[in-house]
């Protein structure tokens, strides 16, 4: 046991607790700097080394996801999350078996899904199994199967789990809002799909959704940790160098508007003792220019513990576990909205308290300690997003998927600090909307509908699907 | 290569990590890793006293305490804990378990005097007020709200430790009674502090970009002068083995019905433990796992099917979860969940099934080794519960030394039908 002796401590300094220490010189943080080539068919490739711990996942991320669905026929919701999961379900030489045993014996993960903008296949493993890992990865996005009998398993698990959902209050909620807010948008609908289109989709489906996304030129991989430029470039050639793109057609970009006035939603969830919240509307796209001071915003609002809206309606009112408001921001449109759960009978108190911190942040600058204290929080925090190789393949493969400058992540804690208290109220005025509101409530409707009509008019929702 | 062979390279494989320890004068533990790669460090604070240490009719202190230690202290009027380590770049949380209540903050490296200062404060003296007792009161019934009355198969907590324990503080849930928690007074919170809240009950670790002598002297001089604590006086713990088994329908508002079975198994860190968590991965981790393959992928008897083991102080359980596909029988599923664990018990596991669990937790070593936060709450745990730091880097070794013959035997001495509760969650008509 290593234990170690101190020399001069103790009674030398009188301690007064009624002062803050004064703090030391803080250590300059840069982005890490990381490889990107290009493959000669088109695939972005990055590299993140980092070669402290034996270990290498490998992040393949096709530029489409369950936006695509709803392009890909009628109600075909869910189509992207149900390829992407077949996809380690069976290859032309293994069966979902073989895989599940050949990954778990080496002590490996794979795991394969989607969201609205993109569909990713990652795996984990030691370095010294990387070989074995890397030929099952390319074997699974090269020559998926797509079997009948692997398609109807997914497809009847997967109507069970939408069963289960609808007994968690926030995802009704969040249904609901999504789907009024982004109306005729794709981004309306949920990727997981609804009961209706699981069933609609099928084997032709499944591979028409794959020869679309998956393609070279629509492909970022990321190698992740113990291994070199060389080494990963070496890999990535010998296995995809010969893939051809294929024509491809490209989605229609749907812009959804805000709504004139705002709109009370309830949906029933069974049993009751809570209201589920979700508040808001239409927000931006991840590269809209505005979207830092936008962002920094929303983080006095609603982005953190001692925000706003937190400090109100759990510190000061005991209404709340806790509220947090958020920018959720995907390639083409986004939203904001602020969610919270509270028992019953404090619904329409809370959503008093929101819509009051909604109009205070707009119409009055905020505090020049508060602005100052946001600031040292991000820029503070920051190194702690950057911690391992993984958080930072995250950030930087966001950089490529949205389009973002290259140096946006050595710039961005300048410009949060370069933000002012009228940016702020800018961005206030401009992003949030509290006359435009969809106010979103899962919970006991017949105990709730007749006090919500004081915000607005009242629709109670009976088919979620 | 014999399985202690293997564990030793493996061990010499993965990088070790460093540290230091020290004891102050009153009796507080202080653990100190130099780790990492960026300019940040953490300052965990655990105390030895969890939800078992209640007593009965006042449950839920701990997990009050845990809300209340960021509500004001001597010298830190309520509400500027968070405010000041936000505006200094720093983060913090806390949580409760059953043995323990873990406090840490997160900060910028040239701050950690400022995290030691605000820490410190709040176990140097009380200043808790009413007031900020009766919000938080009301901020722990809304979060028992979300978690448990609100949220599907949400009482499973409560529902298993009221069978499971007779007579240890293990049979309420960690949050606590909600009738307790409406009556507490200051005067019961004052008390519970002055009992527990002491630096001979509580362990510091602090882990990141930190320079051990210094580290160490800026301890010494906020927690160095707190004084100690009474001696604790810790419940014995007495509970009588489970001889017959207990069998309940529980109706909640949920769709799919649930069988969920729990077993009382040996605590942390013992050898049966130590086999049963290498059990817990044959039987559940990976798609190639037992109970994935058999019952989710095979038969499509379950949505989900999960199992964990909880480590705790003076015993630990074991649980199965399973989520049945609509119109299948829970009947079937507990069948079919007893003839796996049979197979088992009767030594059928596979060189392969073994070795590849053993693959699955050198990897797993690896990888927990990348984040402060939780190194710390690692350092805090074992010197905590082991009084034995050097486990961080040699608890791989209690895992790879299990035999195969310890897995059956350990299946055959625990996972027995008469040892187990079984719950079978159904939806309520209403």
């Amino acid at each position: 046991m290593s234990k170690i002796k101190i020399k001069d401590i103790g009674t030398a300094e009188k301690l007064d607790r009624s002062k803050p220490p004064k703090s030391g010189k803080p250590r300059d943080v840069n982005f890490p700097k990381f490889y990107e080539a290009k493959t000669d068919n088109g695939i972005t490739v990055l590299v993140i080394e980092d070669s402290r711990l034996p270990l290498v996942t490998t992040r393949f991320v096709f530029k489409n996801g369950s936006y695509t669905d709803h392009f890909s026929g009628v109600d075909k919701y869910g189509l992207g999350s149900m390829t992407s999961e077949l996809l380690v379900k069976g290859t032309e030489s293994r069966t979902a078996t073989d895989i599940a045993e050949e990954v778990d014996y080496i002590g490996a993960t794979l795991s394969s899904g989607c969201d609205y903008d993109a569909t990713y296949v990652s795996s984990y493993s030691l370095k010294k199994y990387f070989d074995n890992m890397f030929d099952i990865i390319s074997d699974v996005i090269f020559n998926p199967l797509f079997a009948e009998e692997e398609i109807s398993r997914l497809r009847e698990q997967r109507l069970n789990v939408l069963l289960s959902m609808v007994d968690d209050g926030d995802y009704l909620a969040d249904k609901v809002f999504k789907k009024y807010v982004y109306g005729n948008s794709p981004y309306a609908y949920p990727v997981e799909g609804n009961h209706n289109s699981i069933k609609s989709i099928g084997r032709k489906d499944i591979q028409n959704f794959y020869g679309k996304v998956f393609s070279p030129e629509n492909l970022i991989v990321a190698f992740v940790g113990d291994i070199t430029p060389d080494e990963a470039m070496l890999k990535l050639n010998s296995k995809f160098y010969k893939w051809e793109n294929k024509k491809s057609s490209r989605d229609e970009i749907i812009t959804p508007s805000l709504h004139d006035s705002t709109k009370v939603y309830l949906v029933e969830k069974k049993g009751a003792v809570q209201s589920s919240l979700k508040i808001g509307h239409l927000g931006i796209s991840r590269d809209n220019p505005e979207f830092i001071p936008a962002y920094i915003m929303n983080t006095m609002l609603g982005g953190y513990f001692t925000s706003r809206i937190n400090k109100n309606l759990r510190e000061e009112n005991g209404y709340t576990y806790g509220a947090r408001s958020y920018f959720s921001c995907n390639k083409y449109s986004g939203d904001f909205s602020i969610n919270t759960e509270v028992k019953t009978e404090i619904t329409s108190n809370t959503v008093k308290e929101i819509l009051k911190e909604l109009n205070d942040i707009r119409n009055d600058f905020v505090g020049k300690e508060e602005l100052q204290n946001v600031k040292n929080y991000i820029s503070g925090n920051f190194p702690l997003q950057l911690e391992t190789p993984n958080a930072i393949a995250s950030k930087v493969i966001n950089l490529k998927l949205h389009n973002l400058e290259d140096d946006y992540y050595n710039t961005y804690i300048r410009k949060v600090n370069n933000l002012t208290k009228e940016d702020i109220k800018n961005a206030a005025e401009k992003y949030l909307h509290p006359d435009k509101l969809s106010i979103s409530i899962a919970g006991n409707t017949n105990a709730i509908k007749e006090e919500m009509k004081q915000f607005a008019n009242v629709e109670v929702i009976n088919d979620i699907t | 290569m014999t399985t202690n062979d293997l564990a030793v390279q493996i061990v010499s494989d993965i990088p070790s990590v460093d540290f230091k320890e020290h004891t102050l004068d009153n009796g507080l533990q202080v653990v100190m890793s130099k780790f990492g790669n960026i300019p940040m460090v953490v300052v965990n604070t655990t105390f030895h006293t969890g939800s078992k240490d209640e007593e009965e009719n006042k449950t839920g202190l701990a997990h009050l305490f845990e809300h209340l230690m960021f509500e004001g202290s001597p010298n830190i009027p309520k509400g500027r804990f968070d405010e000041i380590l936000n505006k200094n770049g720093g983060d913090s949380n806390a949580y409760t378990s059953w043995d323990s209540t873990s406090y840490y903050v997160v900060i910028p490296s040239n701050h950690l005097e400022t995290a030691l200062w605000l820490d410190s404060d709040r176990i140097n003296g009380f200043g808790i007020s009413k007031e900020s007792l009766e919000i938080q009161k009301d901020v722990v019934l809304e979060e028992k709200l979300l978690y448990v009355d609100n949220s599907p198969y949400g009482s499973l907590e409560e529902e298993s430790s009221k069978r499971l324990f007779k007579n240890s503080g293990y049979r309420w849930p960690i949050i606590g009674n909600m009738d307790d928690l409406r009556k507490v007074t200051l005067e019961d919170i004052k008390e519970f502090f002055a009992k527990y809240y002491k630096p001979n009950n509580a362990v510091i670790s602090v882990v990141g970009d930190i320079d051990y002598d210094n580290t160490l002297r800026s301890i010494e001089k906020y927690y160095g002068n707190i004084s100690p604590g009474g001696e604790i006086i810790r419940k014995e713990y007495t509970e009588d083995d489970i001889k017959k088994e207990m069998r309940e329908d529980i109706y909640d508002n949920i769709h799919l019905d649930g069988k969920f079975i729990f077993y009382r198994m040996p605590e942390m860190g013992t050898k049966d433990y130590y086999a049963m968590s290498i059990l817990n991965g044959i039987l559940s981790e990976g798609d190639s796992s037992r109970f994935y393959n058999e019952l989710e992928y095979k038969s499509k008897l379950v949505s989900e099917i999960d199992t964990t083991l909880y480590g705790m102080e003076k015993t630990s359980i074991f649980i199965i979860s399973a989520i049945a596909m609509q119109g299948k029988s829970l009947e079937e599923i507990e069948n079919k969940i007893d003839n796996i664990i049979g197979d088992i018990k009767k030594g059928n596991i596979s060189d392969k099934e073994f070795k590849k669990i053993q693959n699955r937790i050198e990897t797993y070593y690896n990888s927990k080794r990348q984040s402060i936060v939780s190194l710390a709450d690692k350092f805090s745990y074992l010197k905590t519960f082991y009084n034995n730091c050097e486990k961080i880097n040699f608890e791989i070794i209690d895992y790879l030394s299990v035999s195969k013959e310890d897995l059956v035997n350990t299946a055959n001495k625990y996972l027995n039908p008469e040892q187990r509760l079984v719950l079978n969650y159904l939806p309520k008509n209403n």
